[in-house]
């Protein structure tokens, strides 16, 4: 059938099996390979991505449930300049990433996490981010690393505020 | 220094958050086919046939390989003995052995097929244990018997010395297999050619094409491994990216065609290599004051179907299962031994873990049977520079156990708990040590090499693979503070075999030691060649030139400077060499082989944990409060990798004692998922504090020395002993899970 949805703001129309997984029409179809698989089976959350706003696991969502509805993937959060998303630069600085495999995922979750609550408690980080595992850091830096993000972006939004 | 010691972000970061980063499963060629194995999926027996055809019907099907397709001997492993076939020809070792390959249009029409493969097996009595495989009538998994290997250290005599001790402490202890769980399964990507390529996501590409080009039977040369991004690896991507490595290039040259082969995450579980399990049997004697005076040990470890790193760990363990002490007398054996199981080979600690827990158990035994403080008991036989350790070697320099025995000392108390009669709350103790380089286990040498644009930007490459440990970022520091450039300007090369050198493995905590060293010494070929050029163009000597901030710099004027990039541009005029390849070769070790006596590693790791935590009597829920990890690594490069380092390996631990257990029945593995082989997540972590040390290593970059292992085994002991302290019960057997605790806990009392 013809699938008909929004990923990284454009419009996507594609021939698919409605029995797809997301994950597999994003890396095969789309080319959009930064999506990772660890498991297959929802409990890794390496394939996490958004799903009008809300993170998802797209290894165990079908193609056929995603018409007319907004993806985002790791691919689609920089700023048009090519600029990392403060996100991505709060990973980097703080040491979030080792073998960056879980991090696509793990930056989705965070995206998730603070476009619906900007200013997180540490509970609500693990919270939000408890489906998505990682073997190389500990979690630590992570945690660290959404909660600088935060900051970041309740800055930049601040900042914006006073300006406009 | 500019660079050195500074917190720097990754060199290949923003590719990692970006999504850029291509790992082996993200390749696309046109044509490409996709690969899929039966498993024998019992645990031992004789093939009788195998009926390939109802996969060779199923559409879409384009290839299906046995045993007899292999061009070469059909044999892989890490070391000798090479006892693995790529596919199984007869005899069946392991239930997760591959028997058929498939190969297909798609993966999900690979793997449909693959399951169509009828494969008839008689099936053998599996041995599942050690005993089994020891038995006197035993049948043999393999035909040089059920012993990969057995080893033995003598330094002392330990007999006298027992009758000499004042008390003696014997205990036997036990843990399970680990699986590495990275999150990137296995995948590697073929691509056919006068020469094939291999991207592969793995550890060491140099051993993987040997193995792959000998499969194919072709020279070395025409097999190009590429590392692709890799997903984590801790020692668990050699031996299956060998093994799926070459069937991938076998499958791909038969069909002129790319083919892929990607695990499932079952098949990550149960077709690759786990951590041993283990069996350690210690009798510790010591004199009233504390004194260590003798250790015995007995090492038995379950190594599985196949050889893999048997030999070496076995050997890791012998000459680590004696501890950070000063111990006069000390006799270990140590054993592995084949079972109908999936093999066990390298992960990060590389049996360290399981002596250490042994070891570090029964040194707080001793200290409590002779009524002495457990850390004190640690400071009072820990080593220190110009002691024999266990090999009886010493070190005059670099020795840090002490510092970090005072580090830990010095932490505050744990605070009292209003609220403990709900809650039992406990403090561990545990020190550990772990050589860095090859060591006994081999010749250790690495290839470096660095060249300077003229735009005075700069490539390292070398033979070494960056699995997410940050080594990249290291090399890239060193070479940046050599040749005065900020860290945007380096880049270090993928690992390709046709453009790096040959390294050897990348293992033992070796990156940043042995190979940072090899960086060093190419970098600073290269700055000869720049101040050399930069004297003749401020018409003064070398030696009063220094580079800096991306300039050459006149020493007694700065203010006299020129940019670099117009040095590297007038020294590419001049003919002036702006790359060069330089070797760094370890001393080789020199042991007895009866006693293993002698010079084994270059420097050692020492570290000393503190873990408190709380015990919830009614759940058996345990809440670490408090890890402070204290590791002498010689000199810091990277903070912030250091502490990745540190906090990573720390929660592998924790799994290892806590969480994790391979749950076998008849031979076949029950939890080959991360619903049911439960890693640590998010909420599970723990708040680890790292505290590094740094005695300086005379024999690695700066001072440096490895760091990348230590923690596991360190965290897993100081668990197992902070529990201890809190139920007043020791646990022998790793892990300790929460219903482990749980049990203790109602058959104790406690309320």
């Amino acid at each position: 059938m013809l699938i008909r949805f929004t990923c990284n703001g454009r419009p996507v129309q594609i021939e698919a099996d409605p029995q797809t997984r997301v994950l597999d029409l994003l890396r095969d179809e789309l080319g959009l390979t930064g999506t990772k698989e660890g498991c297959g089976r929802g409990e890794c959350g390496a394939c996490t991505i958004l799903l009008d706003g809300v993170a998802v696991n797209s290894c165990l969502l079908l193609a056929g449930k995603i018409e007319g509805r907004e993806i985002v993937t790791i691919e689609g959060i920089a700023g048009e300049d090519g600029a990392l998303h403060p996100i991505q630069e709060a990973f980097l600085d703080v040491g979030a990433v080792q073998c960056g495999f879980c991090t696509p995922g793990m930056i989705m979750s965070t995206k998730a996490l603070l476009d619906e609550k900007p200013a997180p408690e540490v509970e609500e980080v693990e919270e939000a981010l408890s489906g998505n595992l990682c073997r190389c850091t500990g979690y630590g830096k992570i945690v660290e690393a959404a909660l600088e993000a935060s900051r970041r972006l309740v800055q930049e939004s601040d900042q914006g505020g006073e300006s406009g | 220094m500019n660079v050195i010691g500074k917190a720097v972000r990754k060199v290949d970061g923003p590719n990692l958050v970006s999504g850029r980063a291509k790992f082996s499963g993200d390749y696309r060629f046109p044509r490409m086919a996709y690969g899929a194995v039966k498993r024998a999926g019992v645990p031992a027996g004789r093939i009788t046939s195998v009926d390939v055809e109802p996969a060779r019907e199923m559409p879409g099907v384009l290839d299906v390989l046995t045993a007899k397709d292999i061009p070469g001997p059909n044999i892989i492993g890490v070391l000798p003995p090479f006892d693995q076939p790529l596919l199984a020809a007869d005899e069946i070792r392991y239930a997760g052995e591959s028997v058929v390959l498939v190969i297909a249009e798609s993966a999900e029409i690979a793997r449909r097929a693959a399951n169509a493969v009828s494969v008839s097996i008689e099936p053998y009595e599996p041995i599942l244990t050690v005993e089994e495989a020891l038995a006197p009538n035993a049948r043999k998994i393999h035909e040089s018997g059920n012993v990969t290997c057995s080893r033995k250290l003598i330094k002392g005599e330990v007999e006298p010395a027992f009758a000499r001790a004042d008390v003696i402490v014997e205990g036997t202890y036990e843990t399970s297999f680990q699986e590495h769980a990275y999150l990137e399964p296995e995948t590697v990507c073929a691509v056919p050619g006068h020469r094939t390529t291999l991207y592969a996501s793995c550890q060491s590409p140099f051993h993987i094409r040997g193995h792959v080009a000998a499969n194919m039977n072709v020279p070395a040369s025409s097999v190009r491994v590429v590392q692709a991004n890799t997903g984590g690896s801790f020692g668990g991507k050699d031996d299956v990216a060998t093994e799926i490595g070459a069937l991938a290039c076998i499958a791909a040259q038969r069909l002129d065609r790319p083919v892929m082969i990607a695990h499932e995450r079952k098949e990550s579980i149960v077709g690759s290599n786990l951590r041993h399990a283990s069996r350690i049997r210690i009798k510790t004697g010591a004199t009233n004051d504390g004194r260590i005076v003798a250790r015995k040990i007995d090492v038995m470890l379950d190594g599985g179907a196949y050889a893999s790193e048997s030999p070496f760990v076995t050997m890791k363990t012998m000459i680590h299962a004696a501890g950070p002490y000063k111990i006069d007398n000390v006799e270990v054996k140590s054993t592995a031994v084949y079972t109908n199981k999936t093999y066990c080979g390298a992960f990060r600690g590389f049996g360290v873990p399981q002596v250490t827990f042994a070891s570090e158990s029964q040194i707080d035994e001793l200290a409590d049977k002779l009524k002495i403080d457990r850390l004190e008991i640690r400071r009072i036989n820990g080593l220190r520079a110009g002691d024999a350790n266990a090999t009886g070697q010493v070190y005059e320099e670099s020795v840090g156990l002490q510092e970090t025995i005072k580090r830990i000392a010095e932490q505050p108390a744990r605070p009292e708990q209003a609220d403990s009669d709900r809650y039992l709350y406990g403090t561990g103790y545990a020190c550990v040590i772990q050589g860095i380089s090859n060591g006994a286990e081999g010749v250790d040498v690495i290839g470096a090499s660095v060249q300077m644009s003229q735009d005075g930007s700069v490539l390292v490459g070398i033979g070494l693979t960056e699995l997410g440990q940050g080594s990249r970022t290291v090399w890239a520091q060193i070479a940046a503070e050599v040749l005065g450039v900020n860290m945007e300007s380096v880049s270090v090369r993928l690992v390709d075999t046709d453009a790096v050198h040959d390294s050897g493995p990348t293992v033992a905590s070796r990156s940043t030691t042995v190979g940072g060293m090899a960086v060093l010494k190419a970098a600073t070929e290269v700055k000869a060649s720049l101040l050399s050029m930069a004297a003749l163009m401020m018409q003064t000597e070398a030696e009063n030139i220094e580079l800096r901030d991306g300039f050459a710099v006149l020493k007694m004027d700065d203010s006299a400077r020129i940019p670099t990039p117009q040095v590297a541009t007038a020294a590419y005029w001049t003919g002036f060499p702006l790359m060069n390849l330089a070797f760094s070769k370890a001393p080789d070790a020199n042991f007895d082989e009866e006693t293993h006596q002698g010079t084994i590693y270059i420097a050692y790791n020492y570290g000393t944990h503190r873990m408190d935590l709380r015990v919830d009597t009614l759940t058996g829920d345990v809440e670490v409060l408090n890890h402070v990890a204290a590791h002498d690594v010689g000199k810091v490069i990277n903070p912030l990798g250091l502490e990745g380092q540190v906090e990573g390996a720390s929660l592998i631990g924790y799994g290892y004692a806590h969480m994790e257990r391979i749950r076998y029945a008849d031979g076949i593995i029950q939890n080959a998922n991360f619903a049911d082989y439960a890693i640590p997540s998010i909420k599970d972590r723990i708040p680890t504090v790292s505290i590094p040390v740094e005695d300086p290593n005379p024999t690695g970059p700066y001072g440096a020395k490895g760091v990348g292992e230590p923690p596991v085994a360190a965290a897993a002991a100081v668990f197992a002993n902070a529990i201890a302290d809190a139920l007043d019960v020791r646990f022998t057997k790793l892990p300790i899970t929460r219903e482990d605790i749980l049990d203790a806990i109602k058959r104790g009392n406690y309320d």
